[in-house]
């Protein structure tokens, strides 16, 4: 029964086990092989060799290459260590930390944003990808980037660098009721246009389904068609990821917070190939609260029977915690509870809520407060150096109005940034179910630990 | 020429790569010496393997009888190959002391190696496992000859010129011209026959 | 004049599956039909050239059932016909063929089944001799070229003389290897098609054909085998080779006896060891197995796949044991030969090595040591979709559309070309992980659609070809739209059965014979059973992406695309460039972070090479065909069109 043919499986590189002294031989090879390294990964990755009982045992070719989830269960790992794509798959996607904001997209031909939520179509196993480098939910050192691009002295743990605190709104009625409060950000990319200080924006737009897109403005008069509040996530940056490649000129872009935050890591990553952020000049940044998720915010309309591509606007009004959905025939209200299941998981773990880093940040007047006064003007918060000179700029060109904020309009808006902050930290803790571990956060960050620390306290 | 007509059974392995024109070279090859009196059995497979895969064309070429259409392993006399590498892959399984290699130079690339997972050899490491495992061996660029002549699918029957012109088989040019007569379109036959005579020309 | 239709007398190379059609030609066959199969399809592609010639009748049939049928009618209309198909069409056919051997047949009838043992261009290595013997008939095997011809042409008279359809057995290494073959006569009359049926239900020759009175046929169909049985004692084509009195037989058949000759050669036991070949394997003739099993104790059974032959031998052997005494038999039983894969000189070497105890002349230790080293540096040659290939980009587009819709989709494979994206995952992208039999996409598809009561949440897709549509898809795919199965079904119409060799199908306007014919539309039997159904190319990966992802998104329908692109050998196709394709190398980003090298790491066209000095992508001219579809995917937009 020993010393007989067992089986003939021909197979690997054209060479051909077919008895007893080929299975010897093949394993004598392997052993020689192991002498010199790169012999031996190709082996290693050339075939599997499988006993599958005391009589047979079948080498069968593995094409590399081809299964690299194959490879790896069988212990050859294709490499090192795991690609930045993966990283970003494990730390950001699978964690539900994903913003969408499109850092990540527009890159490479590997991410992309379908129905709001980022795709890795196909492997990447580069190391140090711009990818994982540049979303806002890896780990950073945060501190470093606010040093690098605002006053130390300006930087509050609330609410970022703040050069300058006002209300504001456009001076042109027209634009004004078009925009969702007070049309600052449309009159601020007006001016920037105007004066070259850009050659084109990129804002977002939303399709009929309420995706949203990053869209690329070049004329000053296409900008008040996308001013208005969206609520659902836009991967704008992804927009200035693609744009990047064909325009030459500057751009500004209006941004969420994370989307700030992106183009800040952008500005500031050590990866930063051909000058490519270059171009990016200004970046005006939203308030924001939250998003919403398309996919469950299209089944809640559903379930008021409004077809999204009906939507002409929606608004929180002041006081009524209401969302209202407005359509050419009609509004809708929907209570707050509803739209709060409909919020995009990531958005619970965001501690950003006036987008700290941005050139200058612009939200509803009552953001934080609630005042009629407020109503129909917005709040800047004036962050760097550029921000100030435009709004000055803008100022002094007619284009915008500010005056000063009631006395509480900031300290209310520093609280409920702070609370949207240590809810967050608190959001992070049960989900890592450990202070030690923040996601995306570290402790060593003293604003984070402000915050950790208030939370845990009101906890214990 | 006139060629001494073989007493012993030749075994010839034709390989390459899908698309090559491997299969329509061994019958040209059989066709001529069939015509010459020699029972020949060519074992072939074609289907699938013509898919970017390895193809292997195994002749046998004898005085008298029918042969298994497949060889056994280190009974090769001559490998002619369309593409190095399967050469070499040919060589190590069917390949003995007193082989002889006619290899074109040209690497078709597995897609293994395209993506970047696998290693091709060296043209110095293949030539020294020719070196090593055959009695004689050739490189010749015969793509580019057939690509000179405006086809690169030519270059199997640059091959077979060049394979005449080394004198291992019983063959030459007279046979050949009289067999594409027989299985080409008669415009055709002028630009094979050119590729013939620049295969012949590449063997020194 | 064709090479097919050589003269009597003169000496041809013949492709056994060449030798095969002579076989029928010479034996006056008017009707010849098959479903195209590798290794089967020369048979009837040869014929097909020569069918005006020899006034034959020539079809692809739509799948190998009907083409038994068609081929049958011809029989019951008393001309000499055959059917073709490789090993899995007898199972297509079977169910007719169990029907066709109750009820008989009248002109000489052959079923060609030519298989593939070790499935070199198969996803199985099926056995149909089994078919022989469940279904009681003759079966016979050729083992050379000669053979191949002249067992064919007998094989016709055979059926007629038992009024029964014949099997001929092939296998890859007899119907795609070739040898000399020396031609006989053709007839020069053809025969006059009429059919009889006013007589007795038992009148084979004038009654209608049918199997019933059941029993009483089966008996007399037994009764006739046995007078097979007799002629097979005696026929030229069931022969001896070796010593009077060998100390090991060698029973064989098929390419198996050329395998084994070469062994016993290469070993030098011509003195020691007699092979019997056998050229008819079932009903085996008793009286010839007893002589020479008589003639020593030891018996190997050298056969391709299953033991067949030596299961026949053995149920013999028992029953002459009184006369002939006990035997050692050495086969697939004992695992001195693998019942998996196919065999070869060398396998049988090894056997006899081991029962003879002798041993085989090696390479000199150096060589060998220099031979495994050089067999370490030599990468795996993967089979892939070739260069211009419409399934890449159809796989390409079918992943995108999987990822971006993101609830882990899948497609039901099938059998083509395209059953590659299940054989080498990275091929298809690793969208294809089921593949079973012709048109089994689909109705696994719609099996997996009705899951969701259960949880399944994933989207079904599956593809077929435009060929496999005709010849087992549609039931499948009317099982699938009658309940109500959400399904995505693409159908990757390359203009022909291109696996094969481009032989025509109902969706063609062209016959086997070159007659012009209607073609049957794929697009309007899919509206007519209700389907929603869309057309696309799939180079144009921008809207075939568009269409594909909303069809993921269009819940509880079954849904249709028809992507439509010839096949890059197609001969419309082939050697011609639809574009001449470069890499503008400025562009070329590599493997830097922003393309990682898209083209050669994940799209994989094997007319994409990367070049490791330059660290760019590389269009090889000579394979690339000049598709354009990378010139869309490249994100940098470094290909670009000529």
């Amino acid at each position: 029964m020993i010393n007989r043919l067992k089986l003939l499986k021909k197979i690997f590189s054209g060479y051909i086990i077919q008895d007893e002294a080929d299975v010897n031989n093949f394993n004598k090879i392997i052993t020689e092989s192991k002498k010199d390294l790169n012999k031996l990964n190709f082996m290693k990755k050339s075939v599997v060799k499988t006993t599958i009982s005391k009589k047979f045992i079948i080498i069968l070719p593995q094409n590399p290459g081809c299964d690299i989830n194959a490879n790896q269960k069988l212990g050859c790992p294709m490499r090192k260590k795991p690609g930045s794509q993966a990283k970003l798959k494990k730390d950001v996607l699978e964690q539900s930390l994903c913003t969408g904001c499109g850092a990540c997209v527009g890159l490479c031909p590997y991410q992309v944003v379908y129905r709001d939520r980022t795709v890795q179509l196909h492997d990447c196993d580069l190391t140090d990808g711009k990818c994982y480098a540049f979303c806002p939910r890896t780990p950073a050192d945060y501190g470093q980037i606010r040093e690098s691009l605002f006053d130390v002295s300006d930087v509050t743990p609330e609410i970022g660098a703040v050069k300058g605190y006002h209300l504001s709104r456009a001076a042109d009625p027209a634009l004004r009721a078009k925009a969702q409060h007070g049309g600052t950000v449309t009159a601020l990319l007006g001016v920037a246009m105007a004066e070259s200080l850009i050659d084109s924006a990129i804002v977002s737009s939303r399709n009929e389904e309420l995706e949203q897109e990053g869209r690329l403005v070049e004329a000053k008069s296409q900008l008040c068609d996308y001013a208005k509040s969206k609520f659902t996530v836009s991967p704008t940056v992804a927009a200035f990821n693609r744009l990047m490649g064909d325009t030459a000129g500057k751009v500004g872009v209006v941004t969420t917070p994370c989307q700030a935050l992106a183009l800040a890591k952008m500005k500031t990553a050590r990866i930063n190939d051909d000058g490519k952020i270059n171009p990016l000049n200004l970046v005006i940044g939203l308030f924001c609260g939250w998003t919403l998720s398309v996919e469950s915010f299209n089944r809640l309309l559903q379930q008021y029977q409004i077809s999204p591509e009906a939507v002409t606007g929606m608004d929180i009004p002041a006081g009524k915690n209401v969302l209202e959905i407005y359509t050419k025939a009609s509004a809708t209200s929907v209570p707050m509870v509803e739209v709060d299941a409909c919020v995009r998981t990531a958005c619970r773990y965001c501690i950003d809520s006036t987008a700290e880093f941005a050139d200058l940040s612009v939200g509803a007047a009552r953001f934080g407060g609630d005042c009629d006064e407020m109503c129909g003007w917005n709040q800047i918060i004036v962050r760097s150096e550029f921000g100030k000179q435009l709004m000055e700029l803008a100022v002094a060109r007619g284009a915008l109005e500010i005056r000063e904020a009631p006395a509480s309009a900031l300290q209310d808006l520093k609280n409920a940034a702070a609370e949207k902050k240590r809810k967050a930290l608190k959001n992070i803790v049960e989900k890592s179910r450990s202070v030690k571990n923040l996601l995306y956060l570290s402790s060593d960050d003293p604003v984070v630990r402000k915050y950790l620390d208030a939370g845990t306290k009101q906890r214990s | 020429m006139k060629r001494t007509r073989q007493k012993e059974t030749k075994n010839l392995i034709l390989t390459g790569v899908g698309g090559q024109g491997n299969v329509m070279a061994s019958r040209t090859l059989a066709g001529m010496l069939v015509d010459a009196g020699y029972i020949v059995t060519i074992g072939e497979t074609f289907g699938m393997s013509q898919r970017g895969g390895s193809v292997m064309s195994h002749l046998r070429i004898s005085p008298d009888s029918v042969k298994s259409p497949q060889i056994p392993r280190g009974e090769a006399d001559v490998i002619v190959a369309l593409e190095p590498l399967e050469a070499l892959r040919v060589l190590t399984v069917y390949g003995n002391p007193q082989v002889c290699v006619l290899s074109n130079a040209r690497p078709a690339y597995p897609i293994g190696v395209i993506t970047g997972e696998l290693s091709y050899p060296s043209g110095e490491n293949i030539q020294v496992a020719f070196q090593r495992l055959s009695k004689a061996f050739w490189i010749i660029d015969a793509t580019s000859a057939a690509l000179a002549l405006g086809n690169p699918v030519l270059s199997n029957i640059v091959m077979i010129g060049a394979l005449a012109k080394t004198g291992l088989l019983p063959i030459d040019r007279r046979m050949f011209e009289k067999e594409i007569k027989k299985t080409l379109a008669a415009d055709k036959c002028a630009v094979n026959l050119k590729a013939y005579d620049a295969g012949g020309g590449m063997i020194k | 004049m064709t090479k097919l239709l050589s003269p009597a007398k003169s000496k041809v190379l013949f492709l056994g599956n060449e030798a095969i059609a002579r076989g029928a030609l010479e034996a006056g066959v008017s009707v010849a039909t098959g479903y195209p199969g590798t290794p089967s399809s020369e048979v009837i592609e040869s014929l097909a050239h020569v069918a005006s010639e020899r006034n034959l009748y020539v079809e692809w049939s739509v799948n190998e059932k009907v083409a038994l049928e068609v081929a049958a009618a011809a029989s019951f209309a008393g001309l000499r016909s055959m059917a073709v198909m490789k090993q899995n069409g007898v199972n297509v056919a079977s169910d007719f063929l169990l029907h066709l051997t109750a009820s008989g047949t009248r002109g000489g009838l052959v079923l060609v089944s030519c298989e593939d043992p070790g499935a070199l261009s198969s996803v199985n290595e099926g056995e149909s001799r089994y078919f022989a013997r469940m279904l009681e008939m003759p079966l016979l095997e050729p083992s050379d070229f000669q053979e191949a011809k002249d067992l064919t042409k007998w094989a016709f008279e055979l059926s007629e003389q038992i009024g029964n359809v014949v099997m001929l057995r092939s296998v890859t290494r007899m119907s795609h290897a070739s040898g000399n073959v020396i031609c006989g006569k053709l007839p020069v009359k053809s025969r006059k098609a009429h059919f009889e049926y006013d007589g007795s239900v038992m009148d084979s020759s004038r009654g209608p054909m049918i199997s019933t009175p059941v029993v009483a046929k089966h008996l007399l169909h037994q009764e006739k085998l046995k007078d097979i049985e007799a002629l097979f004692e005696k026929s030229p084509f069931n022969r001896y080779v070796g010593p009077g009195k060998p100390e090991l037989l060698i029973i064989t058949s098929s390419a198996c006896f050329l395998y084994a000759e070469e062994a016993v050669e290469m070993l030098g036991l011509q003195k020691r060891v007699g092979i019997l070949k056998l050229g008819t394997t079932w009903p085996l003739p008793p009286k010839l197995l007893e002589k020479h099993l008589r003639k020593t104790k030891k018996i190997l059974i050298v056969e391709e796949v299953l033991p067949f032959l030596e299961e026949n031998v053995k149920v013999l052997a028992a029953s002459l044991v009184s006369r002939i005494g006990i035997n050692t038999f050495y086969g697939k039983y004992d695992e001195m030969l693998p019942s998996a894969g196919e065999l070869n000189p060398d396998i049988v070497a090894a056997a006899l090595c081991h029962i003879l105890k002798v041993k085989r002349k090696t390479l000199p230790a150096n060589y060998l040591n220099d031979s495994q080293k050089a067999a370490a540096l030599i990468p795996v040659r993967e089979q892939t979709f070739c260069a211009g290939c419409p399934h890449r980009a159809s796989f390409w587009n079918i992943h995108n559309a999987i990822a971006l819709d993101g609830r882990k989709g899948f497609v039901c494979g099938d059998i083509g070309c395209y059953s590659m994206a299940a054989l080498s995952p990275a091929t298809g992208y690793h969208t294809m992980p089921t593949l079973h039999s012709m048109g089994s996409g689909t109705g696994l598809a719609s099996g997996f659609a009705k899951l969701a009561q259960f949880g399944l949440d994933q989207p079904i897709l599956t593809v077929c070809g435009d060929s496999t549509f005709y010849h087992a898809v549609i039931p499948a795919l009317i099982n699938a739209q009658h309940n109500r199965a959400d399904i995505t079904f693409i159908v990757l119409d390359n203009a022909g059965t291109a696996m094969t060799g481009f032989q025509p199908h109902p969706g063609l306007a062209i016959s086997a014979m070159k007659e012009v014919v209607p073609a049957v539309d794929i697009a309007a039997i899919c509206s007519a059973i209700g389907a929603k159904v869309a057309v696309s190319d799939p180079f144009d990966l921008e809207t075939t992406g568009k269409i594909l992802t909303s069809f993921l998104a269009d819940k509880g329908l079954l849904k249709v695309l028809i992507l439509r692109q010839a096949c890059a050998l197609s001969p419309e196709k082939k050697g011609k460039k639809i574009f001449d394709v470069k890499v503008n190398e400025s562009l070329c980003l590599g493997d830097a972070c922003g393309c990682n090298r898209l083209c050669t790491r994940v799209f994989r066209c094997p007319a994409l090479t990367w070049d490791r000095t330059t660290k760019k992508a590389v269009v090889d001219e000579v394979i690339c065909a000049g598709c354009g579809v990378c010139v869309s995917i490249c994100p940098q937009k470094a290909i670009i069109k000529l």
